[in-house]
């Protein structure tokens, strides 16, 4: 082989796999803007390791964003994003970045990423409310983007998307909050019931004209009693 | 080689360890038919990642300029980054030289681009459609790393087994048995084009939810969309 | 020419109060020193000639080429600090090329201009660290002359960096009485035969030597068969004409 490098060095590493990881995080647009929710569970593996960590996190008055995968990487996300916040309100001129700006500046960085396979081990939901509408996008760890009016990552996307899609699609424009919080709360419980990495804590989030609304965390009733009259 | 394969292969040669691999599929189609004085570009909308639709609407075909239509597939975020660099390119392009960009110009600088990452590749088949300086139909159509040739029609993407023979007998009149053979005017172009995509749909995972088709003429371009099937 | 000495013609890059920078209006003083060229467009053609000053009878005047091309569809003629001209035409030479290379057509006879006259204030220090190519002004000026889809063009270009198009021009130590005579005669309909006599006739008043094949150089680019220098022999066929 023609390349050189000095004994007892071993060669570049870069991540290679997502260590502390969140599951899945939901979205859906909704008549006043678009609602998110992610669970608070930090998983080592298999092992629940920290039940309080938040998931979505506000940028701005407009944005969420709501990231699944390594928490590592989404901390050093938030510190990113909350730096191009501050130097674009030091510029003082007049410019607010809102959620299209936020998911494009997002996308370069995780695109600019996979290119140097360097990957943040991500995948972001951006949520936000712009020019009077709702916004919803999703960007990952490859720089794959794409906007939708549904949006679910990881598991969810085998288990909550189908349920948002029946409930949203066509209807983005009259589904009400109160609609909008029972199609989350059905697609947070078929994936606490499903997924072995998912938490009963989660929070839910919401971005209309009013700004950014995150709840604190909740959990929903559960009913695992009808397995065992099944078996008996 | 399969630039996927050209990877894998550089990845063993150098001394870097990885676990990330770099691209998707995400499926979609695109074909493009050139007539006398016109030329049909027509996709699909859908993104997918394996068994899953990522989206309903995620347009993988552009206007470049007037005259010059560019349709990617495979890999999205290689191709929407392609797509930027050449939008970026084509405006200095102007600005320098005070002029549209034709479409042979374009399609020198599209090889270029995609060759210049030739050791990386830009994970993307590109088809280019439009009118010429001549006011005549070409379709351009480039494999990842740059070849490229300029063709009467064409099909890419995950269905483009299944309608490149379909245009083949359609548009060229290859293997037909019979001398009827009808001048390629727009509104059979643009019958072909939605014939060959309701077709694929039916038989292609990846390829449904919207056609969109552009249809560029020496006046400019208009985009028509029709519903596919969502299944 | 300018009455008062002062400081500011020290610093390539110090404008005079008076809001000039006096390096490089020198360097257009250069140029008035250079021997006679001169461009003419024609609708079949742009005609380009130069006077070769061959200043000893051992001088092998062939050496002398103040003629030349840039590309197939370029060409380009100069007078002043012959030298300097190296750098240009490289500049622009690569400049076509390039444009060839990335975009399959050849480049606007305006867009090779422009890219020759971005050089010309590249002298003196930069501000921000990086390196400069040039300590002074170029010493010379050019007449680039080509045909592309808007037709046959001539442009001049001086070392300010300023460039205009001509239906005719001359530059060089005879361009004053060159240029009012071209004035004269120049008419929008000229033939491209007429403006290779013209071109000669106007060098003929301006220069001190009694002009033959030897101490002139003339070359044309047209449509069909784009830059051309003429050989001595269709250089004599012109001087016939006169």
């Amino acid at each position: 082989m023609d390349h050189h490098f000095p004994l007892n060095e071993s060669p570049i590493t870069y991540t290679q796999n997502p260590v502390v990881t969140g599951t899945s995080v939901i979205a859906l647009k909704y008549r006043d803007g678009v609602m998110l929710a992610a669970d608070n569970l930090a998983s080592y593996g298999s092992l629940a390791r920290f039940k309080d960590v938040e998931r979505l996190y506000a940028v701005g008055d407009f944005t969420v964003i709501g990231a699944s995968g390594d928490i590592s990487d989404f901390q050093y996300t938030k510190h990113l994003l909350d730096a191009e916040m501050v130097k674009e309100y030091y510029i003082n001129d007049g410019h607010v970045l809102g959620a299209p700006h936020i998911y494009e500046y997002l996308s370069r960085v995780m695109y600019h990423r996979r290119s140097q396979i360097n990957p943040l081990w991500n995948s972001y939901v951006v949520g936000g409310y712009h020019n009077g509408e709702g916004f919803l996008g999703y960007v990952d760890l490859k720089g794959t983007t794409y906007k939708s009016s549904s949006i679910a990552t990881g598991f969810g996307a085998y288990f909550a998307q189908p349920i948002l899609r029946k409930i949203v699609e066509g209807h983005e424009n009259t589904l009400s909050e109160e609609e909008a919080i029972d199609a989350v709360d059905k697609c947070m419980r078929v994936l606490f019931y499903r997924d072995a990495r998912s938490l009963n804590k989660f929070q839910r989030a919401k971005i209309t004209a009013q700004g950014v609304e995150i709840t604190q965390p909740y959990s929903l009733d559960t009913e695992w009693s009808f397995g065992d009259s099944k078996i008996n | 080689m399969n630039p996927v394969d050209f990877y894998n292969e550089t990845l063993t040669s150098v001394p870097t360890e990885h676990g990330f691999y770099p691209y998707e599929s995400n499926g979609g189609t695109a074909l493009a038919i050139a007539g006398e004085d016109f030329c049909v570009v027509a996709s699909d909308t859908r993104q997918s990642n394996g068994y899953l639709i990522n989206a309903r609407y995620a347009p993988k075909a552009f206007k470049m300029s007037e005259k010059a239509v560019l349709a990617n597939s495979v890999f999205a975020a290689d191709g929407n980054a392609l797509v930027r660099r050449l939008t970026q390119r084509i405006q200095w392009y102007k600005h320098s030289h005070e002029k549209e960009i034709s479409i042979t110009a374009l399609a020198q600088l599209v090889s270029n681009t995609l060759y210049y990452k030739r050791f990386f590749p830009f994970y993307t088949q590109v088809l280019l459609g439009g009118i010429d300086e001549s006011g005549a139909g070409v379709v351009y159509s480039f494999d990842p790393v740059g070849s490229y040739g300029l063709e009467v029609c064409r099909a890419n993407g995950t269905a483009s087994a299944l309608i490149q023979p379909f245009l083949d007998n359609q548009v060229e009149f290859k293997n037909v048995q019979f001398d009827d053979k009808p001048r390629m005017t727009l509104d059979r172009a643009i019958c072909i084009a939605k014939d060959a995509f309701t077709s694929a749909t039916e038989r292609d995972i990846y390829t449904g939810d919207h056609l969109e088709i552009f249809i560029i003429k020496q006046d400019g371009i208009t985009i028509e969309s029709y519903p596919l099937k969502k299944d | 020419m300018f009455l008062t000495r002062s400081e500011y013609d020290r610093g390539v890059n110090t404008f005079s109060p008076e809001g000039r920078l006096f390096q490089v209006e020198y360097a257009i003083e250069a140029i008035k020193l250079g021997s006679t060229a001169v461009g003419i467009q024609t609708s079949e053609g742009v005609v380009l000639a130069v006077e070769k000053r061959v200043t000893s009878p051992l001088l092998v005047s062939s050496s002398i080429e103040k003629i030349m091309e840039i590309d197939t569809h370029l060409g380009c003629a100069m007078s002043g600090l012959t030298a300097d001209s190296r750098t240009m035409i490289d500049h622009a030479r690569v400049e076509a090329q390039n444009h060839h290379f990335t975009y399959n057509e050849k480049i606007k006879v305006e867009s090779v201009t422009q890219a020759v006259c971005d050089l010309a204030l590249r002298f003196g220090e930069s501000a921000h660290g990086e390196e400069s190519i040039m300590s002074r002004p170029f010493g010379v000026a050019l007449l680039i002359a080509g045909v592309d889809e808007k037709g046959p063009q001539l442009y001049h270009a001086d070392p300010s960096g300023t460039f205009m198009q001509y239906d005719a021009k001359a530059i060089g130590s005879g361009s004053e009485g060159a240029q009012t005579e071209l004035q004269e005669e120049y008419d929008k309909s000229i033939s491209l035969v007429n403006a290779e006599t013209l071109s000669l006739k106007v060098l003929k008043q301006v220069m001190e030597e009694k002009l033959n094949n030897t101490n002139v150089q003339l070359a044309s680019i047209t449509p069909e068969h784009g830059f051309r220098i003429y050989s001595e022999e269709e250089l004599q066929v012109v001087i016939d004409r006169l």
